[in-house]
């Protein structure tokens, strides 16, 4: 988190023109407003005491305005960065759900015809570009077929107002009386970009789940369940499925990181509301504040998911929830 | 009757080039309520040997037996499948570091559970839980744990090595073998945890008669508590016979050598000489000696020995030698 924020505040100098501009977005302000400004950043004092002063202002929830629109950054945030949390907890979510039982069959029938059809299916998975794959999406499912909407987070026929960002629970939270359908609606929109962009990680999760279990199966406890008399279908649903996911869900959040990655790219092609959009955009516009709090907004969001991933890593294994004793 | 009859069991491994013939015709027979070692160096095939009598090898070794009968039934003309249930009801066996015999990630409660046969249980569904966990409870305190609250409830890491292999041994009991195959159960171990686990099979031997196959690499140790001994030499077999037989009048140079070594065997030798060893060390899998595997280290070894020798039987003591001891007795 400290390092982030050195990052970012070392961002305003690196960034060209005056570093109390690219903090507070404030383009066109007069010299008094500027000298008043470069006071509150202390700018006039050391390196360490404005970068003191610039963690303070990010506490209080000022990240400046944006350059290009003049708006305060914090709530553009608030406003976009639910919609990628949404999208990219969706589509890791269904990237956990294909990938890791589809890698879990592939280890239990291990060198057979279905490991290597699965095998050679995820190398392919991975190989394929995100733009590429999303703009094939575009053109077979909504142009041609017609079955999905092409863009957006929901049709604009539904009235739903924002109270969390996140579309689903502010459906469920409106009173309108087109609730279900609004639902649905949502629904049919975020399927094509959630597995647009779940296909990497999946087919990343399905070579870790693969392993995992590859690994879990060659173990001694494994062969005594076997020495024990078990079935096959009961040592790997009552033993090796949890050790072997254990394995995984470490795995899981570092992925995290790459799957943001590709839902920034996503997020352009499917012209989704979402904080990767815009910050995109807020590149081409040389929107420096905004590149700054965008940044910090979405490191900060994939360091909660890394943690979160590490409590789920406690809770499923035993060994890691205690301090460890001499044995 | 035979418990166990096994006649000429040959081992390999598949591998990509030449297949290793890993254990060579090895024969061994168990009776009811008897308590057999099996010994040999590391990597002599022992546990493979055991593993193999399991079924519990993976899909790159291939097991091959003039006999194998459990009880009278040909295991060989079974099905894998009919094999395993056979097999996994009459026979249980327990591993070397028991520890990482157990799942990590469950307790040893739901293991010793789940390890409980369901014919056993007599009641309705609904009861069988209950029942499941009294059976369990039941397990722990045959193998002298009192305490079996705490230990149902802790994780493997929880306990101590010797207590994983009590546990173990609990498992094992569950499905009330007939023969229990303990591969080097007390490897890695304290001195009085080794004696309380030997104490505690030979009592379940005496009490349930249940035939015990003791697997060792220390010889010393294991003529204690057994019966009757087979020797095994990298994957063929030695010499077999009772242990009074092996440990007073061994008919192999291997069982020869292997008595010398050992401190106990030799008391008159004089302070602080070597304890007399055959040169060299076990050949590895890759380069195996023709004929007598033991060839090349053997001190009566001659030409004839790149034949490997037929069994001979004596009153019940056999070796496979060529130029066994038995007329220097």
């Amino acid at each position: 988190m400290l390092l982030l924020t050195i990052l970012s505040f070392s961002l305003s100098f690196l960034f060209p023109g005056n570093s109390v501009i690219n903090m507070s977005g404030q383009v066109n302000a007069t010299a008094e407003q500027l000298s008043l400004l470069a006071a509150q950043y202390q700018q006039n004092e050391n390196i360490f005491s404005q970068y003191l002063a610039y963690i303070s202002r990010i506490f209080s929830g000022d990240l400046g305005l944006s350059m290009a629109s003049q708006l305060p950054i914090s709530s553009e945030i608030a406003n976009l960065l639910p919609a990628t949390v949404e999208l990219s907890l969706v589509a890791l979510l269904l990237a956990m759900v294909t990938g890791i039982p589809i890698g879990f069959i592939a280890a239990i029938r291990h060198r057979k015809a279905s490991d290597n059809i699965i095998l050679t299916i995820a190398m392919l998975g991975y190989s394929i570009p995100v733009f590429w794959l999303g703009l094939l999406a575009i053109l077979v499912f909504s142009i041609q077929l017609g079955w999905l909407p092409s863009a957006g987070q929901i049709s604009l026929l539904y009235e739903i107002n924002h109270v969390t960002g996140i579309q689903f629970i502010d459906i469920l939270l409106s009173d309108s009386q087109y609730k279900w359908q609004a639902f649905q609606n949502a629904g049919a929109h975020i399927i094509m970009p959630a597995c647009v962009i779940a296909l990497a990680p999946a087919t990343l999760f399905i070579r870790l789940a693969r392993s995992a279990m590859l690994e879990v199966l060659e173990t001694s406890y494994i062969r005594a369940a076997k020495a024990k008399g078990l079935t096959l279908q009961q040592i790997i649903f009552r033993h090796a499925i949890r050790n072997a996911f254990v394995k995984v869900i470490r795995d899981v959040g570092l992925q995290f990181a790459n799957l943001v990655t590709i839902a920034m790219v996503t997020e352009v092609i499917f012209s989704w509301p979402g904080i990767g959009r815009w910050l995109i955009e807020s590149i081409f516009h040389r929107d420096y504040t905004a590149i700054q709090g965008g940044l910090l907004a979405l490191s900060c969001f994939i360091f909660l998911v890394h943690i979160l991933t590490d409590f789920i890593y406690a809770a499923l294994n035993p060994l890691a929830r205690e301090k460890k004793h001499g044995t | 009757m035979n418990l166990l009859d096994i006649r000429n069991l040959s081992i390999e491994l598949i591998s990509n080039k030449k297949p290793i013939l890993a254990v060579e015709r090895v024969s061994l027979s168990m009776k009811e309520g008897e308590v057999r070692g099996l010994v040999g160096e590391s990597g002599s095939g022992k546990s493979l040997l055991a593993q193999a009598i399991v079924g519990v090898l993976d899909d790159r070794w291939k097991v091959d037996a003039d006999r194998f009968h459990w009880r009278g039934n040909d295991l060989m003309r079974l099905s894998a499948e009919e094999r395993k249930k056979i097999i996994s009801k009459d026979v249980a066996m327990i591993f070397q570091e028991p520890m990482s015999c157990l799942d990590p990630t469950t307790t040893i409660g739901e293991q010793l559970e789940e390890a409980v046969d369901t014919e056993q249980l007599t009641g309705y569904f609904w009861q069988k839980k209950q029942q499941r966990k009294l059976a369990a409870a039941q397990l722990l305190h045959k193998v002298g744990i009192k305490n079996h609250e705490v230990c149902t409830k802790s994780y493997p890491h929880q306990l101590t090595e010797a207590l994983c292999q009590r546990v173990m041994i609990a498992m094992a009991l569950a499905r009330r073998p007939m023969l229990l195959i303990a591969d080097e159960p007390t490897a890695a171990m304290e001195t009085t945890n080794k004696g309380q686990i030997f104490r505690l099979l030979a009592s379940l031997n005496q009490l349930k008669n249940m035939s015990i196959l003791l697997i060792s690499h220390d010889l010393e140790n294991v003529t204690h508590w057994t019966d009757t001994l087979t020797v095994m030499y990298s994957g063929q077999f030695v010499e077999a016979g009772t242990t009074k037989q092996i440990f007073e009048k061994p008919y192999h140079p291997y069982t020869r050598a292997l008595v010398d070594s050992s401190p106990k065997a030799n008391l008159q030798l004089p302070a602080k000489s070597r304890l007399p060893t055959l040169p060299g060390s076990i050949p590895i899998l890759q380069h195996l000696p023709i004929g007598c595997r033991l060839g090349p280290r053997c001190p009566q070894a001659q030409q004839q020995c790149v034949h490997a020798p037929k069994v001979k039987n004596y009153h019940g003591h056999q070796v496979s030698c060529h130029f066994s001891l038995r007329g220097s007795y």
